[in-house]
């Protein structure tokens, strides 16, 4: 148990500036998307985005474009903006893959002569993938608030805690889900540029996936294969409640990706 | 208990037989060469000891401990040099050493460590140092000085000189005899057979994945056959000089000669090379 976190503490050392920097970035980017909705907001702009809008286009895209042709559509928008979305799943990704450059660099040799139980390797990247996660979120959570604090117009209304605290749940989730993927298939691996390039490469083809079906019909009957089907930051938006059953599929994924881990690991051969 | 127990080990990959039904005992106090060619088996074999790889069939026994079941216990007691020290080099020296001391659970032993240093000239200031400016010897250095800090029951020892300088080698054959003296165990793969012939008191020898030799050093000598120079006063014998292979005891040679006008005789020492490379090739069949 002793070696097991000295090995956390160490792992958790290594990566401690690449989780303050993009937290760091994570959390600046809120305060900035919400300066820019301020602006706009005092300049009267969202109601002439809105206008510009035809009627074709907003009974096409639904009720949710014009709500997030607004203050707190902005101030949502650090949650499902594309770029936050893939630097918390690369973030994941990064952090599950660990075991895979341990075993890469030779690094896993020395550890594994040790008197440490191979399960604490996955046991330890779990711990710290979904740590890590949970933090990232937190300080874009934060970020939100002291933004709002900070440059919200006198007068407008804030998005609710509870649309903040939903949006960030089923993000964690959504990127936890990722992690366990990538550590499933990173517990396999002998290259962490494998295991990172195979998860990325399913993140990006099962978005895609997602985007397509919302778009065309025929692809809406394997859509559900897709983890980014159980996000949907519009429908929190439009005032819908988080629905369980996608936190249940994420989660679900996640700690079925965990225990492949678990048995990959345990049963392979370590060898560089 | 032996140290390492290895019994019918058997590791396959696909068709490619690594190591196949291996087995030896290494005995408490020895130093244990572990001698082969390039894909012999020998770091196999070591990472199967270590649990980093998972035999095919057989058993590997540390101190008692089964090496795949009790991977926690056999490992608790051994310090390991890797052929390669892969290591993140943005870590300075003395990171290496208190990660991999903490991580074995050990509490660290800091005038161990200093000694060590001492005797493989490894200065503080080194230590201070990040990984990726230093020279193939400073890792090999700073390898050894990892799996003696412990002062584990059992060495394990992948190609341990590899990238020494003389000096250095020189330096780490006398931890060797310490470790001996002080009743450890070292079992060590070489390719330097020197080095093997000057340390070891035993050797192990595999080739393509099979044991084909376990003995001790002395019985090795007994089996390399010693050149015999004759020199004869007169042309009585022809021709006057003779060079013989003697294998096993000069006595009926000593007697054969005894009559002849022996003028000087020279014996040869067995190279321990001739029967070693004759056991690479396969000539012992």
């Amino acid at each position: 148990m002793r070696s097991a976190a000295f090995l956390f503490a160490y792992s958790l050392k290594r990566v401690r500036t690449l989780i303050l920097t993009t937290g760091l970035l994570l959390a600046g980017l809120q305060l900035v998307l919400i300066f820019v909705a301020g602006s706009i907001q005092s300049s009267g702009g969202f109601d002439q985005l809105a206008a510009l809008i035809p009627p074709f286009a907003r009974q096409l895209l639904g009720p949710s474009v014009v709500t997030f042709m607004s203050f707190s559509g902005i101030v949502c928008l650090g949650y499902f903006e594309l770029a936050v979305m893939g630097a918390l799943i690369a973030l994941a990704v990064t952090l599950a893959t660990v075991p895979a450059s341990e075993v890469e660099i030779g690094i896993m040799d020395l550890i594994l002569a040790r008197p440490l139980a191979r399960h604490w390797i996955i046991t330890r990247t779990v711990v710290l993938t979904t740590l890590v996660s949970a933090f990232m979120l937190a300080l874009m959570v934060a970020g939100t608030w002291v933004g709002l604090e900070l440059f919200a117009p006198a007068g407008i209304a804030w998005p609710s805690s509870k649309l903040i605290n939903s949006l960030a749940i089923n993000l964690g989730m959504l990127t936890l889900c990722w992690g366990g993927v990538a550590m499933a298939i990173g517990a396999a691996s002998s290259r962490r540029s494998v295991a990172g390039g195979a998860a990325g490469l399913l993140a990006l083809a099962t978005f895609l996936l997602d985007y397509v079906a919302r778009l065309w019909q025929p692809a809406e009957k394997i859509a559900w294969l897709s983890p980014f089907r159980y996000y949907n930051p519009f429908d929190l938006i439009t005032g819908n409640t988080l629905p369980y059953r996608n936190l249940l599929v994420l989660g679900s994924i996640a700690l079925a990706g965990f225990a492949a881990a678990y048995a990959l690991f345990a049963r392979r051969d370590i060898s560089h | 208990m032996a140290p390492i127990s290895i019994r019918g080990l058997t590791k396959r990959y696909g068709n490619v037989l690594a190591v196949n039904n291996l087995s030896l005992e290494a005995i408490q106090g020895e130093i244990l060469g572990f001698l082969g060619l390039n894909g012999a088996g020998k770091t196999t074999t070591i990472r199967i000891l270590l649990d980093l790889l998972r035999p095919s069939s057989g058993n590997a026994f540390i101190l008692g401990h089964d090496c795949q079941r009790d991977g926690l216990q056999a490992r608790a007691n051994i310090g390991y040099l890797p052929g390669e020290m892969g290591i993140y080099s943005d870590l300075t020296g003395r990171e290496v050493l208190d990660l991999l001391a903490g991580l074995s659970g050990h509490v660290i032993n800091v005038s161990r460590r200093r000694e060590l240093q001492e005797r493989l000239e490894f200065p503080e200031s080194d230590l201070r140092r990040r990984l990726r400016e230093y020279s193939t010897g400073m890792k090999r250095k700073l390898g050894l000085i990892q799996a003696f800090q412990s002062d584990p029951l059992l060495l394990i020892l992948d190609e341990p000189t590899e990238g020494l300088d003389p000096l250095m080698q020189e330096s780490f054959y006398k931890l060797l005899v310490d470790a001996k003296q002080h009743g450890r165990t070292v079992f060590m793969s070489s390719h330097v057979l020197s080095e093997v012939e000057r340390v070891c008191d035993r050797i192990a020898l595999v080739r393509k994945g099979e044991l084909v030799l376990l003995s001790s050093m002395e019985e090795l000598h007994k089996l390399a056959a010693r050149t015999v120079r004759v020199l004869f006063s007169e042309d009585v014998p022809s021709p006057r000089s003779w060079k013989l292979k003697v294998e096993g005891p000069l006595g009926p040679l000593l007697q054969t000669i005894a009559t002849l006008p022996v003028h000087d005789i020279e014996i040869e020492e067995p190279k321990l090379e001739d029967v070693i490379l004759k056991y690479y090739r396969g000539g012992h069949q």
